[in-house]
């Protein structure tokens, strides 16, 4: 019996499909219903990291327009406290001691560049400033049970892809002190949750939703956008050692002081 | 030695247009961002290193004294893409720099731009 030419390609294309369906389940692509979004390359945070201290109430933020928390009235002492500290230039900022890391969601919040990588089960934000790691599983997982939980600095981080767009939710962030999220004084209580929602704008662009829960020391959930700018292809991330020579340390009271090359302060004492 | 760095001894308020420039690692009170001084010398060491590169400048004071400024800037990995290069400064290289002096008037401060002994100019941020 002879095939003619049409039955002939309506076969081929069966057994390809049989070869290809069960191929693929071994490949792990049949997990993931849609393909996973390219966010390869380096990013830089767009607009400055400090919201706008005229801002107030907690509302909706505009990218570069964030307003400032909706604290409740013992978090608004506190904020105000912190105001004053950045006015003298001594408000402490994890990022300035060069070892600690800056945390969840300050890791959103850095000046530098970023990758953003992407796996079936991970996904990976890695930062050229500290650096830092963030690592959120997309695997299906679960938050530990509670007595594997313990705070961390980037806190427990677990995930999900809804279409493009990544959906992640952080709780179990460590608090020193406080969780601080910029230079302009604000902070997070340790009962802080993070929903963030990230996805591609524009070819170039990804924009970072995040609201924040702190029954701590706000009214209402915080929301904060941020957006980062795929920088040119090819570009390199480089190490950031920070203790390599720092020259500008903390003294007790919060000041930044200058050391020379003998690493004697050059500051001239007031 | 001590000669042309007099006659390259210069010490000069300029505008304020470089206000407004943030630092990675720390705060920038300790600057004063609406002075932009100009300091011609000679640079003594260039230390390309994190979380700060320093220029260790050698400048004549008006009285022809030699001293020497820590002039502190971006780290390597923003200063690179900015066309800067580990080799960009040697000891001995005469250079302008405009600088973001410190407000106690210690010898020090945050460079905003170079131009080198052959006319190139290098920023420190891209805006």
């Amino acid at each position: 019996m002879t095939m003619t030419p049409r039955e002939r390609c309506l076969s081929l294309s069966r057994i390809a499909v049989f070869i290809l369906a069960a191929w693929m389940p071994l490949q792990g692509w049949a997990a993931q219903a849609t393909p996973l979004p390219d966010w390869s390359g380096v990013w830089q945070r767009r607009g400055s990291g400090e919201a706008k201290a005229s801002a107030t109430g907690g509302g909706p933020a505009k990218v570069g327009e964030r307003s400032l928390p909706p604290y409740n009235a013992e978090w608004q002492k506190k904020f105000d406290a912190n105001a004053e500290l950045v006015k003298q230039d001594r408000f402490p900022d994890p990022l300035s001691f060069c070892g600690i890391p800056v945390g969840y969601p300050r890791v959103v919040n850095l000046p530098d560049s970023y990758e953003f990588v992407v796996r079936p089960e991970q996904v990976w934000i890695l930062t050229e400033n500290g650096p830092n790691l963030m690592r959120i599983y997309t695997d299906g997982r679960s938050h530990p049970p509670a007595d594997l939980l313990w705070p961390t600095y980037t806190g427990d981080s677990v995930g999900h892809w809804e279409g493009d767009t990544l959906v992640f939710d952080t709780i179990s962030i460590k608090n020193d002190g406080d969780t601080i999220f910029d230079r302009n004084g604000t902070v997070f209580s340790d009962r802080i949750q993070v929903v963030t929602r990230i996805r591609l704008t524009a070819p170039d662009t990804l924009t970072a939703d995040l609201t924040v829960t702190d029954p701590g020391a706000l009214t209402e959930p915080y929301k904060i956008v941020r957006q980062f700018r795929r920088i040119e292809a090819g570009a390199r991330v480089y190490d950031y050692a920070c203790r390599e020579n720092n020259r500008n340390p903390i003294d007790a009271s919060g000041k930044t002081l200058t050391l020379g090359t003998d690493g004697r302060v050059i500051d001239i004492a007031k | 030695m001590l000669n042309s760095l007099r006659s390259l001894a210069l010490l000069a308020v300029l505008s304020t247009a470089y206000a407004g420039a943030v630092s990675a690692h720390h705060s920038t009170g300790m600057f004063d961002q609406a002075k932009t001084i100009k300091l011609v010398g000679t640079v003594k060491q260039f230390q390309w290193t994190n979380p700060h590169s320093w220029i260790q400048l050698d400048v004549a004071n008006a009285e022809g004294v030699k001293e020497e400024w820590s002039i502190e800037g971006n780290s390597p990995n923003q200063l690179i893409r900015l066309g800067w290069r580990p080799g960009t400064l040697k000891p001995g290289d005469t250079v302008t720099v405009l600088v973001k002096p410190m407000r106690d008037g210690a010898k020090g401060g945050m460079f905003v731009e170079i131009t080198l002994a052959d006319g190139t100019v290098l920023k420190q941020y891209d805006r």
